[in-house]
């Protein structure tokens, strides 16, 4: 658990395949010590009904989605969680120091927010898939807002169902961007039958060939 | 009808309890704001107001709890006009017009205030100025400011409640189970700057039901001087069949009410999931327990967003570096606007052990209000630690007070007659501890008499200015021995009568003793230890002066005030005995050397910088200097050292972060030589904008760039993150400026950053744009029209490089 975490780490830094000098080791170690002394994970998750209602165009809940890349991860499926997590602001208060005293700082504590934050939401996308078996489906790799040409603007429905603001303190910009910076929203669709082989790794996203972070290991 | 100030806090009165289950029985949709039935289903919200004065709730809310411009428009004034008319029309159907109120309600905005959202504080003020206007003007008895999460938003609440109406004002916040908002703040915290503010009385609502809320409830009858109000939940929202439920019945919530009811509160009700059955059982059982009235509280506090310091047990250290007086680099950053300086001296003064930071950022030639506003709001956003203002300037100070997360401490007034009118009006709006020099008209007494004597006139003038005596500290001025020697003696007199004739609190900026001495910190630490023995309650000093220090903690130890002797081994555990010290001075704990010193040994400031090893940086450049000319080691070591980790970074032998620790070690070693030549004219290849453009507030990448820039010799005008089109523009035209960088990290962003290059081209045509973030690429940029697309901090140095080599 711990090694994934620093390997992810240490890919949201950039490095790839390479590996770190001692200091940087030890600024690490130190930075995840602090943000998990200040880190306040919350998260929520609603469950609501898919329908597929024409070419690229969907009905989750009371939402009308009109994108190709969530039509097509949504394929087969027939409901849907939605899901929004959080680590808190102590987050963007520790960049925020660190970037007084040394950007490296500021880049690591970024890549530990970051690192953090998946994990949480790797955690909350895992209970959903045990609870999800329990009635005989299997889940989709998991689709947010804003990613591929899926609107951003579906932030704020995410806020409205999921009670973001009062129950995770996730509040949005006019710009819709999620206040802490280390929040996730995404769809997780739910299908019956034969479990599809689908690693959700990077090599299923339509930014492989240019993403600086991609995982070579 | 009884005024309610002439009941709040000297009779039980009960709120009323949750509105949304209500109205979704009655049909309001998922998605439907609760506030458009004042205008589509007024008779509802009549019955269900109604059934609150009847079930015996005293304040009942109007319906109006979002009802700001944000949601709704032109609209807003309309929808809470009708919500206070439709509480009226339902308390006169309950035959309640007596006895009963109409409470304005107001809940959060639903946006984040800066520094961590992008909602301005003063645009959040004006958002609840214009509903409390509408409320009072249609006749609401009270204004009742809930659900607060972030105690900045809610101090913008009762700040706009406070200018635009005469009514009280009741606030409740939302408190986890650790009793801290959202945003940080504790209930102490909170409590004492809202109390500071002039909140009517102050509470918890929301959030959990009353079994959990028994701890937050403990605390807050403990600290708070005005009436205590409780409204919870009934229970913790659970999902059933898609709708949110609250299962604590009427019998459960006011079993634990009772408990509450006789920890001391004086206003119970209830929220989220409480029903006029709730209300009636509450008001019917827990009248008939006895009245405990809310005490006075003896207890002065200063605070920021998250952090309270309390004044009066032990000595409190205010650091006193955030000062430009005698330093040339200090004054060299107020006037290049480096506001980044300015927060490293306060961070470094947090990690040497100072308990509150002092503010001072006057200067003859600079705009002192708008800077004081900068640094403070720039500040709170890095340190938890509480700020003293320390300006003569009352626009500055009241600027400052406005803007300030929580209760600061003031420096400062004085028992000049001009002064107190000028500086108590406003503390006595905004609340604060007010530091009160022993002087007059008549100049700085000489004996502690007299200085005592106006000690006394200044806590009669704050009494009638309605400052509570406890927040009040009386500076015993410090006047330098070395002309007077008799005078520390009357400093020592006043502070010990302060403590024991006054029973207040004091405060000295200690170092003012040896002026015109050798050897000061000999005479000073000395002094600190003989103030505090006789009570000394704050002192001002520079805590990274060791000396000071040492003296702080061994008195602390001596005087009873540090239990098991912790802080000072904790400190000091390590301590190398005088005589055995050598050449080598023992670094005290919270001075630890920088990663990197200790992971090995390098001979230049070349090896250092492209180690990235900032301590040992700082250390050679300062050896260097020695020597060497500062453009000879900028020329030789820095410049020729960067660019060897640039190229190894272009070219992927490095990676970024080498690039930044080195970037780091090369800014420390430039800081240095800053320092060194602070008062004189420094060469720069060219002034260049920085901005995050507007609707973006993470700037990360920005800052990355600017330390890059900064290093290869340019001065960089930072202009922060979610800048409009017109500042960056505007200033681009006012300093002539001929490159501007701009970054956006998301494709909504992106919009402002064609906006800014547009408006840039046309008022700024011989202007460069260079643009970066993380959604950009070479073709967007071609696209929106920059010049230049920096795929990394190193490609945009080289582009300024080509423009300006």
């Amino acid at each position: 658990m711990e090694e994934h975490l620093y390997k992810e780490i240490y890919r949201y830094l950039g490095y790839r395949g390479m590996t770190p000098d001692e200091q940087t080791d030890a600024l690490v170690a130190e930075c995840l010590a602090q943000a998990r002394e200040e880190m306040q994970p919350l998260s929520a998750v609603r469950r609501l009904d898919v329908r597929h209602t024409g070419e690229d165009r969907l009905l989750i809940g009371d939402m009308d989605i009109h994108s190709h890349g969530l039509a097509r991860n949504m394929q087969g499926c027939e409901k849907a969680y939605l899901l929004a997590v959080t680590i808190g602001h102590g987050i963007d208060t520790l960049i925020r120091r660190a970037e007084v005293t040394s950007m490296m700082k500021a880049a690591v504590m970024q890549s530990v927010g970051a690192a953090l934050v998946e994990e949480l939401c790797d955690r909350v996308n895992e209970e959903i898939r045990i609870a999800a078996e329990k009635e005989g489906y299997h889940c989709k790799p998991r689709f947010s807002p804003g990613y591929g040409d899926l609107a951003l603007d579906l932030q704020r429905d995410f806020e409205r169902i999921l009670n973001m603001r009062t129950n995770l303190g996730i509040t949005l910009t006019d710009t819709l961007l999620m206040v802490p910076s280390k929040s996730v929203t995404a769809f997780v669709g739910l299908y019956r039958g034969a479990q599809e082989c689908s690693s959700g790794g990077c090599s299923e996203c339509n930014l492989y060939e240019d993403c600086t972070f991609r995982d070579e290991g | 009808m009884k005024q309610l100030t002439q009941r709040l806090g000297k009779e039980w009165l009960f709120c009323d309890g949750g509105s949304g289950t209500y109205l979704q029985e009655h049909g309001l949709a998922g998605g439907e704001l609760p506030e458009t039935w004042n205008l589509s289903r007024p008779d509802i919200i009549e019955k269900m107001n109604r059934s609150y004065y009847e079930a015996g709730a005293d304040i009942v809310n109007t319906n109006t709890f979002g009802a700001n411009v944000l949601k709704f428009g032109d609209k807003t004034d309309e929808i809470i006009t009708a919500g206070v008319n439709i509480a009226k029309r339902a308390r006169h159907a309950a035959g309640r017009d007596d006895d009963a109120y109409v409470a304005l309600d107001i809940g959060p905005t639903g946006k984040l205030l800066e520094p961590m959202g992008d909602l301005s504080f003063d645009r959040a003020v004006e958002i609840f100025a214009q509903i409390v206007r509408a409320g009072a003007v249609a006749g609401a008895d009270l204004v009742l400011i809930e659900t607060m999460s972030d105690g900045y938003e809610a101090k913008a609440a009762l700040l706009a409640a406070k200018e635009n109406c005469t009514l009280p004002v009741i606030v409740t916040c939302v408190y986890d189970n650790n009793g801290r908002l959202l945003t940080g703040g504790t209930v102490e915290t909170t409590v004492a700057m809202l109390e500071g503010l002039g909140a009517d009385a102050v509470g918890v609502n929301c959030g959990v039901g009353p079994d959990m809320m028994v701890p937050i409830v403990e605390r807050l009858v403990k600290c708070a001087s005005v009436p205590v109000v409780v409204n919870p939940n009934a229970g913790l929202p659970q999902v059933a069949d898609g709708k949110t439920v609250f299962n604590v019945g009427p019998e459960e919530f006011v079993h634990h009410m009772s408990v509450i009811a006789r920890m001391g509160v004086q206003v119970c009700g209830g929220c989220c999931g409480t029903t006029p059955d709730h209300i009636r059982l509450l008001s019917d059982t827990v009248r008939e327990l006895p009245f405990i009235p809310q005490t006075e509280k003896d207890i002065c506090i200063v605070t920021s967003g998250s952090r309270g310091v309390v004044i009066g047990d032990r000595t409190v250290i205010i650091g006193e570096r955030i000062n430009p007086t005698g330093k040339k680099r200090f004054k060299q950053a107020l006037r290049e606007n480096d506001i980044p300086y300015i927060l490293g001296e306060g961070l470094k003064q947090e990690s040497q052990g100072a308990h509150i930071l002092d503010v001072n950022v006057g200067l003859p030639e600079i705009d002192e209000p708008e800077m004081m506003e900068r640094v403070v709001k720039a500040l709170q956003e890095v340190t938890p630690l509480p700020l003293q203002i320390d300006t003569t300037d009352v626009k500055a100070l009241e600027r400052a007070m406005r803007i300030y997360n929580g209760k600061p401490m003031i420096n400062s007034v004085n028992g000049k007659k001009e002064v107190i009118e000028q500086v108590m009006p406003l503390v006595a709006k905004y609340g604060g501890v007010l530091v009160s020099l022993a002087l007059d008209e008549d100049g700085i007494p000489d004996n502690a008499d007299d200085r005592i004597r106006i000690a006394k006139r200044i806590y009669e003038a704050a009494e009638h200015y309605g400052i509570p005596r406890r927040d009040i500290v009386i500076d015993g001025l410090c006047m330098t021995v070395s002309s007077d020697t008799s005078s520390a003696l009357a400093t020592l007199e006043t502070v010990r009568r302060v403590r024991d004739e006054l029973h207040g609190h004091s405060i000295l900026g200690v170092s003012n003793i040896s002026f015109g001495l050798p050897a000061r910190e000999l005479v000073n630490s000395t002094f600190l230890t003989m103030a505090m023995q006789n009570g000394l309650s704050c002192a001002i000093i520079n805590p990274g002066n060791e000396p000071m220090m040492r003296a702080y903690y061994s008195t602390n130890a001596l005087l009873n005030k540090d239990p098991q002797c912790m802080d000072f081994v904790g400190r000091y555990s390590e301590y190398v005995a005088f005589d055995k010290q050598g050449s080598t001075q023992t670094q005290a704990a919270g001075d630890k050397p920088q990663t990197g010193a200790a992971a090995g040994e390098t001979a230049t400031v070349a090896d250092a910088v492209k180690r990235g090893f900032k301590a040992q940086a700082e250390e050679l450049t300062r050896k260097a200097l020695k020597t060497s000319p500062a453009l000879e080691i900028i020329d030789r070591e820095l410049i020729p050292a960067l660019d060897e980790v640039g190229v190894g970074f272009e070219k992927g032998r490095v990676f970024l972060p080498q690039l930044l620790m080195s970037a780091d070690a090369a800014k420390a070693a430039f800081e240095v030589i800053k320092t060194s030549m602070a008062g004189q004219e420094q060469q720069i290849k060219a002034k260049v904008i920085l901005a995050t453009v507007k609707g973006d507030i993470h700037d990360i990448g920005k800052n990355i760039v600017k330390v890059m820039m900064e290093n290869y010799g340019y001065q960089v005008i930072d202009l922060g993150k979610d800048v409009p089109p017109e500042v960056i523009v505007d200033t681009a035209v006012k300093e002539d400026i001929k490159l501007v960088g701009l970054s956006a990290l998301m494709t909504t962003t992106v919009v402002s950053m064609e906006e800014t290059i547009k408006l840039l081209r046309e008022k700024k045509p011989d202007c460069k744009v260079a643009v970066g973030g993380a959604v950009m690429t070479q073709e967007y940029a071609d696209a929106i029209g920059a010049d230049f697309y920096g795929k990394d901090a190193m490609a945009t140095v080289r582009y300024a490089d080509s423009l300006f080599c």
